[in-house]
């Protein structure tokens, strides 16, 4: 369970913030799924829905990154159950590229994740979200690529 | 190189007189000595201006772009029974030609449109190499014999090989071959050492991640955002570049370093398998920053990711235009159970 923090205390300690791209069809629907639930994950995500991660371009995430997201997720469907049947399969190729990319000018890999989570997959869902803050908080705040910085 | 030339001008006329083309996009001698630039040919005559030596260096595909994709444009304005095809010759060599590949596998203009003058390329001369060798002066008079090149500034006069003053990229290409051609003269040139390529990279990627992205801060705070990288790019050919489209605004252009980091980043990634390493952006880069140790990583990744090399194949069709189920998937992020 994560700790309860009073008004004072969330003022003056440093939250991640990460920013989650989901896709409408899978993630999205997961991340609903998680809340009728009633399954608890940390409140540091903002979502963005688009319609599929294969809209996603990658400036959004660079650009996220830029307005000083400590962190971004994508999420999609699992390869193979997209709506559109091939766009998180095309938006692999641009992900794998552009996360190599990034580590190869030095950014922090955590910084910059992708997963699939499906519509029937609430638990996973928040346990991404779990995971990902925990990797994020440990990077600390992002330095790189933020402006005004 | 000289029988290169020769015949490259003699069919150069041929397909002018012939109106098999309309304009040949070749090099001529630059107005400063040890320098060519690029030229439209249209008439046989002119034909004799055309060279081919160790200062052409430019990616003349761009120009092959620029002047079909407004031609195109300009078609539209004319009543369908009046339109015209417009053929463009084109001197090129291996990474030229890989950029019409690129630009063939992305469907803007088709094969018809253009023939290709294949030539031999032993590389070319890297101009800011020239100048460390005359010592940053002016370079009055020069020359190249027997791969020695020579120049006289006001200080007096240098010597050096060639070889020693090749382009990075040239060194180490692996495409010193045009991959497609519709003529090609000239014998095949010697082979680079193409199995160093990626050395730089990998020498690179073994630096602690503070030290690349120091390295990345530094070459990025030269950039002045005057983008001539992008205009001499043969794959960046967007009408509207990222860069200046206002709604929505991809990138300030304030004075912010992120803003220029951010401008050259996204300039770079559009090069994932497309960059052919033809070298064109750094030759015109007025700041010297070093673009091609950024560029070459994502040559590598393309290969070693998805065994593509840019520009190639007409077989093959764009890199992120297509996918294989069995692409790679190590980069997911899998959560411990519980998180």
């Amino acid at each position: 369970m994560e700790k309860v923090m009073t008004e004072e205390q969330s003022a003056n300690a440093w939250e991640p913030k990460i920013v989650a791209i989901v896709c409408n069809w899978c993630t999205y629907a997961g991340a609903d799924l998680a809340g009728i639930s009633r399954i608890q994950y940390p409140p540091n995500v903002r979502i963005i829905r688009v319609p599929c991660t294969g809209r996603i371009n990658p400036f959004y995430i660079l650009r996220a990154l830029q307005e000083g997201a400590d962190g971004v997720l994508v999420s999609g469907c699992h390869p193979g159950e997209c709506h559109y049947i091939t766009g998180n399969l095309t938006a692999r190729r641009k992900f794998a590229a552009l996360k190599s990319f990034l580590g190869y000018i030095g950014l922090e890999g955590d910084r910059t994740l992708f997963t699939w989570v499906s519509a029937s997959e609430g638990d996973r869902f928040a346990q991404v979200i779990r995971g990902v803050t925990k990797a994020v908080r440990a990077l600390g705040p992002a330095r790189k690529l933020v402006k005004g910085i | 190189m000289e029988n290169v030339e020769k015949k490259l001008r003699e069919e150069a006329k041929g397909l002018l007189a012939e109106k098999k083309v309309d304009v040949v996009v070749g090099y001529e001698k630059g107005t400063l000595p040890l320098t060519a630039t690029p030229c439209f040919i249209t008439t046989p005559e002119e034909a004799d201006r055309l060279v081919w030596n160790p200062f052409c260096v430019l990616n003349l595909a761009k120009f092959v772009h620029d002047l079909l994709s407004q031609h195109h444009e300009a078609q539209k304005r004319v009543k369908p029974e009046a339109r015209r095809k417009k053929v463009v010759g084109v001197v090129a060599r291996g990474c030229t030609s890989r950029s019409l590949v690129i630009h063939l596998q992305e469907k803007q203009y088709g094969r018809d449109e253009l023939v290709i003058l294949g030539v031999p390329c032993g590389g070319y001369l890297d101009e800011k190499k020239l100048a460390a060798l005359a010592g940053g002066e002016e370079i009055r008079e020069g020359s190249l014999d027997d791969g020695k090149i020579a120049v006289k500034t006001v200080k007096g006069e240098h010597q050096a090989p060639l070889k020693e003053l090749l382009a990075d990229n040239c060194l180490v290409c692996r495409f010193n071959q045009p991959v497609i051609a519709d003529i090609q003269t000239g014998e095949i040139a010697p082979v680079a050492e193409a199995e160093k390529e990626y050395d730089p990279v990998t020498a690179f990627e073994n630096l602690p991640p503070e030290a690349r992205w120091a390295y990345f801060e530094k070459e990025m705070a030269k950039c002045i955002r005057c983008a001539a990288c992008r205009n001499v790019c043969p794959s960046c050919y967007c009408r509207i570049c990222f860069a200046e489209q206002s709604q929505p605004r991809w990138v300030d252009i304030g004075a912010d370093p992120s803003d220029t980091q951010l401008f050259q980043l996204m300039r770079m990634y559009h090069m994932v398998g497309r960059c052919v390493d033809c070298g064109s952006c750094t030759a015109v880069c007025p700041m010297g920053v070093d673009l091609r140790k950024f560029l070459k990583k994502l040559d590598k990744d393309a290969f070693s990711m998805f065994g593509h090399r840019a520009g190639v194949s007409m077989d093959e069709p764009a890199l992120l235009g297509a996918y294989k189920e069995t692409d790679g998937e190590e980069f997911i992020f899998e959560p411990k159970h519980g998180g």
